[in-house]
């Protein structure tokens, strides 16, 4: 009895057996596959813009405008990058792009880590109120206070100069909730353990809370950095020489030139704007996607 | 190592006073356990000592020198947290550097010197290089004990060390503590709300509740002979039975299941008292017994029986053999031992001294 019992499972059994993984092992791979089929067409949308800008820039004029000619150049064409650069004066416009988007970063992470830190750590006067102050700052849309802004400057006689565009942008409500947030989850403990090994307030902040928020502050970076590098409209209100313009106002003037657009120098020129954040991205982009995912900013 | 005096410690947030009058005052090389349930201001006296939190009253000396208003690092004290509070960026090692760069003035070879000898004591001399994200509970508990003793404080604090590890390893990292303090005559001020720890451990234990002392004793003493019911009952699993009993002034003690009135010699006794019986301290009689009983029911743990009798209005537990333990819903005879019974106030809550015979 039990011997027949034994044997029918595993003779019936066996067959089908292997029947069900094979379908389940196609199944996973139609699974994984699907995925791909729906990421790839996305992935080449979302790169398909960049593609044409720089196949563009490599183009001739008349081969842009040529309904016969194909997606790719004929020849490639690497004349319309000198020819960019002689229209207006991009390395001037570089240098002063970095340097606007570099002060601004470096003036937002020192404020916002010692008004996070005030906001998370520290009991003072007022507190709720001045934090409602900073998140309405945050709800403002910075096209409403462009004018007093402009005013303002205008009377420290700032107008036309590099601290016009570093200046207004130096804190950030945005930056100081983020980074509060974060701070808020550095276990107090820490900083109680802090406080015994002989630290103040700064030190508490530099070696314990900084550390740990990492990922906040990269993001918050990478955030700033794209916003400002990216800027065109406060730049092209407050400056009006060459001297002190940044890259997004040196492709403005590609596209107003006399005869329309010249729309091969223009994708030249939005090519080299583009390339160092690019360039940034690629470098740093595991610790950026980290950052992000970590910090659940999407 | 030195001593500790709390001097009228009072703390206050707001209106409402966490921690009145505290006077405890910590001998050298003591172990003195700060115990009691929570939110009765152990944690917040402790904090008091390591100057985490202000004293709002009162003085607090670390060996004769007022170090009231000094912060944290200036009162040469070293504090285990409950969380550990282990640096998260930093290698086991750098944890236990870090602080010691900073309070004093060591050359790296020095304090590297004292970090391998405290690590060799603790057996984590293979752990140096782990952040504390790589080693378990117990591995960062000795990283955090590491790095107070690197500093080699006039006094170590720990606040409720043991309490995030598993049954197993705090019953090994109890023994460890009292390794080390025996070993390096270390001066201890320890929080738990663990009477276990508290007994093992303490060289005396200060009991609180409500942000006041209760009583401050050697284990035993507080364990035989409580100050007031509120010890009573904390001190001792099971806690001890307060039986409710009319008395008179020369001590005859009543109670209505009790067969013959208990004599015990007092002065000036209440009229109302509580007779308080450890389970221990009750036996089975094999004849009719002090009082009558009946029991409710008997839980059998192993080695001893816990039985749960109820003598008129109230229950107590008596604690025996296993093979003694009466079934359920039978009548009793028990026997008390007199000569460690003790009675309190049964309004103050207060116990009141006994003539020994």
């Amino acid at each position: 009895m039990d011997a027949t019992i034994a044997e029918r499972p595993s003779g019936a059994g066996s067959p089908p057996a292997i029947k069900p993984t094979r379908r389940r092992s196609l199944r996973s791979r139609i699974a994984s596959c699907w995925l791909h089929l729906v990421l790839i067409p996305v992935g080449l949308l979302w790169i398909s813009p960049l593609a044409w800008i720089v196949l563009t820039s490599l183009k001739t004029k008349i081969e842009v405008f040529d309904p016969e000619a194909g997606f790719l150049p004929a020849a490639l064409n690497f004349a319309n990058y000198p020819a960019t650069l002689a229209v207006a004066p991009f390395g001037t416009y570089l240098i002063n792009s970095i340097l606007v988007t570099g002060s601004i970063l470096i003036g937002q992470l020192i404020t916002i880590t010692l008004a996070a830190y005030a906001f998370a750590r520290m009991e003072f006067p007022f507190k709720k109120i001045l934090f409602t102050l900073f998140l309405l700052q945050v709800m403002f849309p910075i096209y409403a206070i462009f004018l007093t802004n402009f005013v303002t400057l205008h009377e420290f006689g700032l107008i036309n100069t590099l601290p016009a565009m570093i200046v207004p942008f130096v804190a950030s409500g945005y930056g100081t909730f983020m980074l509060r947030q974060s701070f808020r989850q550095v276990p107090a403990e820490l900083s109680d353990a802090a406080r015994l090994d002989g630290c103040g307030h700064l030190e508490i902040l530099w070696h314990v809370f900084l550390p740990l928020v990492q990922p906040t502050l990269i993001a918050f970076t990478i955030i700033s950095v794209v916003t400002h590098w990216n800027d065109y409209m406060w730049p092209l209100l407050v400056t009006n020489s060459d001297d002190v313009r940044t890259l997004p106002i040196g492709l403005g003037l590609l596209a107003k030139s006399d005869s329309g657009a010249d729309w091969t120098r223009l994708m030249a020129g939005t090519t080299i704007v583009v390339s160092p954040l690019l360039l940034f991205f690629v470098i740093f982009q595991r610790r950026f996607i980290d950052s992000f995912m970590h910090t659940g900013v999407k | 190592m030195a001593t500790v005096t709390l001097r009228d410690i009072c703390k206050s947030y707001g209106k409402s006073e966490t921690v009145t009058n505290v006077n405890l005052t910590v001998e050298d090389r003591e172990f003195m356990v700060l115990v009691g349930p929570s939110g009765c201001g152990k944690s917040t006296t402790l904090r008091m000592i390591a100057g985490l939190e202000e004293i709002t009253s009162g003085q607090l000396l670390i060996d004769g020198v007022d170090v009231t208003d000094l912060p944290p690092q200036r009162r040469d004290i070293a504090m285990v947290f409950q969380s550990y509070a282990l640096y998260p960026h930093m290698t086991a090692y750098h944890n236990m550097a870090f602080g010691l760069l900073k309070t004093s003035k060591l050359t790296k070879t020095q304090v590297d010197a004292r970090i391998r000898e405290a690590a060799e004591i603790l057996n984590i001399t293979d752990l140096l290089g782990r952040r504390p994200k790589e080693l378990s509970g117990g591995e960062r508990q000795r990283v955090a004990i590491g790095r107070a003793l690197v500093r080699q404080p006039k006094v170590f604090l720990f606040d409720e060390p043991l309490s995030n590890l598993d049954a197993k390893l705090r019953n090994h990292m109890r023994g460890e503590l009292k390794r080390l303090h025996r070993d390096l005559g270390l001066s201890i001020i320890y929080v738990t709300h663990d009477q276990i720890e508290a007994m093992t451990l303490g060289t005396r234990v200060a009991m609180m509740s409500k942000g006041r002392l209760q009583q401050v004793d050697r284990p035993m003493d507080i364990y035989l002979n409580p100050a007031n019911t509120f010890v009573a009952g904390f001190i001792g699993s099971p806690e001890m039975a307060l039986i409710a009993c009319r008395s008179d002034q020369r001590g005859t003690i009543r109670h209505n299941a009790f067969r013959s009135a208990v004599e015990l010699k007092a002065d000036n006794l209440p009229n109302d008292v509580l007779f308080g019986v450890r389970p221990e301290e009750v036996s089975f009689s094999r004849t009719a017994g002090m009082a009558q009983g009946k029991v409710e029911q008997s839980e059998l743990i192993g080695a001893e029986a816990l039985v749960q009798v109820r003598l008129g209005d109230e229950l107590m537990m008596v604690r025996c053999q296993v093979s003694d333990a009466p079934q359920p819903g039978s009548d009793v005879g028990l026997d008390f031992d007199l000569s460690r019974a003790r009675l309190f106030h049964a309004g103050t809550g207060q116990a009141i001294n006994l003539v020994r015979e």
